[in-house]
């Protein structure tokens, strides 16, 4: 077979015998990495694919693969080249990509890199040579080292404490992910037909766009067995191949999926996304309300999740800026992800919140007696506390100067059908008990929040006036 | 038959290493050992007599060089070189075209109203129009809220969110992606920021762009995931293993969430290294006023990168540098890059022209302290703040000329000095030997530094003063 064009005309690399060097691998004699090669160049160049091809080299004794494939190249960290083809496949999906590794590399250090991959689908093919040990480091064990197998960190042979080799093709054929799985070898011209084909197919149904390949050489490392070539060849049919079986472990027909828009760069599109708008939203404060504090408002919204405090804080906050104001707003929870504490720190300020934590809120709002106990005293004097005086029975007794709203947001929202909107309720209070906005800059609000969910806006919009009313019936 | 078209074999000892594989491929017993070690070589080749051959090829196949065994019209050309090809030709001789830059386009955006989004989310969009369409990323609280809006949106923008296996798959998929010449992104959160680091390190060293967002919770290990500003060190003085710095960026509100966003994909790939943005639990949860920019960006394809195609065939993305002179070489680029990216220091000073007392903080606890500072001036003290938004490099002429008048320094942070110690590093470098004791407001384990504790720490202090 001839030199196939997708190797270097001259390969860079280090000293190996002044007249080796240029046109030949830094592979040991008889290694099996070098055929492994061959076919892989000789598939890239079958298909045409030269240019489109991107071969990730790992950490092993093909960390050089770059040295001589004349295509993209990228070195990838030890296990992790199927996370970088990846990488490289969705930035462009009309790329063909190899991931090229050892046994260290991907049955061991790699392995979830491997097996998440397999499983995701994509069509990257991965050429994974089985030399059951590792060869750069210098002949220790690997996952695939057999039993008994002598290597430098299993000097009396891998033993049961070491486990048993992995069978990666198999491990790999038995997820949903891969379209092909193959075990092929080198040690004769029959198996060495049949490796090039298996890689030429493999590389082909990538092309195709059908999927994840896996193709599993078993190679020979004669130098870390301490076998001469010949003998390292007989090893591998006569000690390995019982051990890895050699054949097809799967391939699916399936038809070409692959199929990648270009991504977008519309910035209507981003725009609509995040739900940005050039409507200015309508105003109705005259000014800041100074009634309140001079440039600053602190406020606290505290109950349990599913009251809806983070929304209502959320709420203030969207009615504070549509007014040109500065506001933040921090949730804070409990660690369980629903029915534990849900406190909301909400800060309004005329130009800039300086600090958006509340620790000593002007406004409370409670949603029910352990959060009216925990933050009712750290309201500061003058502030205005209001509670939900449905499930609050006893509110504590509070510096003379807070003003107390016991507003029953639970029954309002039963009575009206939906208790989940005892926070409008509970912003409604709000307003009638601060005059923070004008009712229409929380409604305002509370309407653009439900522009999705239009028929919910004359129910809220009731539990907005009930809460100013219960306010307003308190006054009197 | 085919096989019997093809050409017989050719071998130039020179390129064989004898591992006679080719041996028993030869069914008419052509091929043997020689008995003769070559000399320049030093190995001992095959020979090949071809008086039986009848051109099977398989000998071909059999030889895993591939300048070995070639068929015999390609091999008659005996053009081996005896010096090192990179020392003779420099770069490796291919037809692949020189790659030129594609140029990122920046595109006008409409003007619109200020949003009210958290500061992750603000994260998230400012990536989006950066020109980020590759998000890769493992769930962990606080930052995670990032990577779901990143996962419901690229979708609908074509564009790439995977989940990926863990942080260390995160980190090596944004390897790819940036190895291509895209922009890419991760949201993360500390514990899983400390897996990344070996891909941040392979990142320096291979020069690739990428914003980690690491949304800084509490520690040492699982710690629990309120705020803490736990990862400084990490971020200035610990990206994993080797020469690594890269520019570290500290937001202290959503706008900024945004902004930094966009000047972090911005300066790396100016620099074409990560950058790390820094937010505090508190701030990646915090919701705010965010406003748009005017201008958006549609990014080009670097001439450096392996996107896969023609134009970018010669190039490779590798951190191996075999030689020990050619990676000193390369540590000395990489020191010229990091020098460059002292320009880069960025810092606000909030009424430090006449303070006395200057606090120092950055990210949420920056808040806070401009809240103490509004208080001490109301109570007629002299107060200012100083807050880097680079953390590296730390802005330290900004800091000199912020503390020139100051009496006192008060360093206000959610850790156990690990900015102060960006404080005293940056100082000392830059031979600032004279400066008011460091005084210290710090909380850990997920508390922040209250403002009632800033004020407490200054006016604790005041009669001595006077």
């Amino acid at each position: 077979m001839s030199k196939a064009s997708v190797f270097y005309d001259k390969f860079e690399r280090h000293s190996h015998g002044e007249g080796l060097k240029g046109h030949a691998t830094h592979y040991c004699p008889g290694c099996g990495h070098g055929l492994a090669h061959k076919y892989l160049a000789e598939a890239i160049d079958e298909l045409g694919i030269q240019d489109r091809t991107v071969a990730v080299s790992p950490v092993g004794c093909s960390v050089f693969l770059y040295y001589y494939f004349d295509v993209g190249n990228t070195q990838a960290a030890h296990g992790r080249a199927p996370v970088v083809a990846l990488g490289h496949k969705f930035a462009n999906p009309e790329s063909v990509v190899v991931s090229y590794q050892g046994d260290g590399d991907l049955a061991s250090i790699g392995l979830a890199e491997t097996v998440a991959t397999a499983q995701l689908g994509a069509p990257i093919t991965v050429i994974f040579i089985n030399n059951a040990i590792y060869g750069m480091t210098g002949g220790q064990m690997a996952p695939t080292t057999l039993m008994g197998q002598t290597s430098s960190t299993s000097p009396s042979g891998r033993n049961e404490y070491n486990g048993q080799p992995l069978k990666m093709a198999e491990l790999i054929a038995g997820l949903d992910g891969p379209v092909y799985v193959e075990r092929v070898a080198l040690y004769d011209a029959k198996q060495r037909i049949k490796a090039k084909k298996a890689i030429h197919k493999a590389m082909k149904l990538q092309m195709e766009g059908r999927g994840y390949s896996f193709i599993e050489v078993l190679a020979e490392c004669p130098t870390h067995l301490k076998m001469n070539p010949e003998d390292t060849e007989k090893w591998v049919k006569e000690c390995m191949e019982p051990v890895y079986p050699l054949g097809v472990k799967k391939d699916l027909t399936v038809d070409p999926w692959f199929k990648r828009n270009a991504p977008c760069f519309k910035g209507e599109k981003i725009l609509s996304l995040a739900g940005a708008t050039s409507e200015h939203p309508e105003r109705h404060c005259k000014g800041f309300p100074t009634h309140l504090a001079p440039n600053d408002i602190s406020l606290k919204l505290a109950g349990s999740g599913g009251d809806g405090a983070q929304t209502a804080a959320m709420l203030i906050a969207r009615a504070a800026i549509s007014e040109g104001f500065d506001a933040t707003h921090i949730p804070s929870y409990g660690p369980e992800s629903r029915g534990g504490t849900s406190y909301a720190d909400v800060h309004v300020a005329e130009d800039e919140v300086l600090n958006p934590g509340s620790p000593d809120p002007q406004v409370l709002i409670a949603f029910n007696a352990p959060s009216l106990a925990k933050f009712g005293p750290t309201v500061r004097k003058g502030g205005f506390v209001i509670y939900d005086s449905s499930v609050v029975t006893d509110a504590p007794v509070l510096d003379p100067s807070i003003r107390m709203f016991p507003v029953p947001f639970t029954g309002i929202a039963t009575d009206l059908g939906k208790a989940v909107v005892k926070n409008i309720v509970a912003l409604g209070a709000l307003q009638a008990a601060t005059n923070i906005f004008p009712k229409d800059t929380l409604l305002g609000a509370i309407r653009t929040a439900l522009k999705d969910k239009c028929a919910l806006i004359p129910l809220n919009e009731e539990a907005f006036a009930w809460g100013i009313k219960s306010v307003e019936a308190l006054d009197k | 038959m085919a096989l019997k078209e093809r050409p017989k074999p050719y071998l130039l000892p020179e390129y064989c290493k004898g591992c006679g594989r080719c041996l028993d491929a030869c069914a008419k017993d052509c091929i043997h050992l020689s008995d003769q070690i070559n000399p320049l070589t030093g190995l001992v080749p095959v020979e090949l007599d071809l008086t039986n051959c009848n051109a099977c090829g398989l000998c071909m196949d059999a030889c895993p060089e591939p300048y070995g065994l070639r068929p015999a019209h390609e091999g008659e050309i005996q053009d081996f070189e005896l010096e090192d090809p990179a020392k003779l030709f420099g770069v490796k001789p291919s037809d692949a075209p020189e790659p030129v830059d594609m140029p990122s386009e920046v595109l006008p955006l409409p003007r619109t109203e200020p949003l009210v989004i958290k500061g992750t989310y603000a994260s998230a969009l400012g990536a989006l129009l950066a020109g980020c369409r590759h998000v890769y990323g493992y769930p962990i609280t606080p930052s995670t809220e990032g990577a779901e809006l990143m996962a419901k949106f690229l979708p609908k923008l074509d564009g790439t969110f995977i989940q990926a296996v863990s942080e260390v798959a995160t980190v090596n998929m944004m390897y790819g992606t940036a190895g291509a010449g895209l922009p890419t992104m991760t949201f993360t959160s500390s514990p899983g920021f400390s897996l990344m680091l070996e891909g941040v390190s392979y990142m320096i060293g291979a020069e690739l762009p990428g914003v980690f967002v690491d949304v800084m919770r509490g520690g040492p290990g699982l710690g629990n995931i309120a705020p803490e500003q736990s990862d400084i060190k990490l971020a200035c003085h610990g990206l994993g293993h080797g020469n690594t710095q890269a520019i570290t960026l500290a937001p202290s509100t959503p706008q900024e969430m945004l902004d930094l966003t966009m000047l972090a994909f911005e300066l790396s790939f100016k620099y074409r290294n990560p950058v790390i943005l820094l937010g505090d639990g508190y701030l990646g949860q915090m919701t705010g006023k965010v406003q748009l920019p005017e201008t958006m960006i549609k990014p080009g394809i670097p001439k450096w990168a392996v996107y896969g195609d023609a134009m970018h065939r010669k190039n490779v993305i590798t951190s191996i540098f075999l030689t020990e002179s050619d990676l000193e070489a390369h540590n000395v680029h990489l020191n010229a890059k990091y020098e460059a990216m002292q320009v880069e220091a960025r810092a606000e000073s909030f009424l430090c022209d006449d303070a006395e007392v200057v606090l120092i903080a950055c990210n949420t606890p920056a808040r806070t302290a401009k809240g103490a500072v509004q208080e001490l001036r109301h109570q007629g003290i002299k107060a200012g703040l100083f807050r880097p938004i680079t953390l590296w490099p730390f802005p330290v002429e900004d800091l000199k000329a912020a503390i020139q008048g100051a009496q006192r320094i008060v360093v206000v942070e959610a850790s156990a000095g690990q900015l102060e110690d960006e404080i005293r590093l940056a100082l000392s470098k830059a031979g600032v030997h004279q400066f008011p004791e460091i005084e210290s407001v710090r909380r850990m384990g997920g508390v922040l530094p209250q403002q009632s504790e800033i004020m407490t720490r200054v006016l604790g202090r005041k009669e001595v003063l006077a």
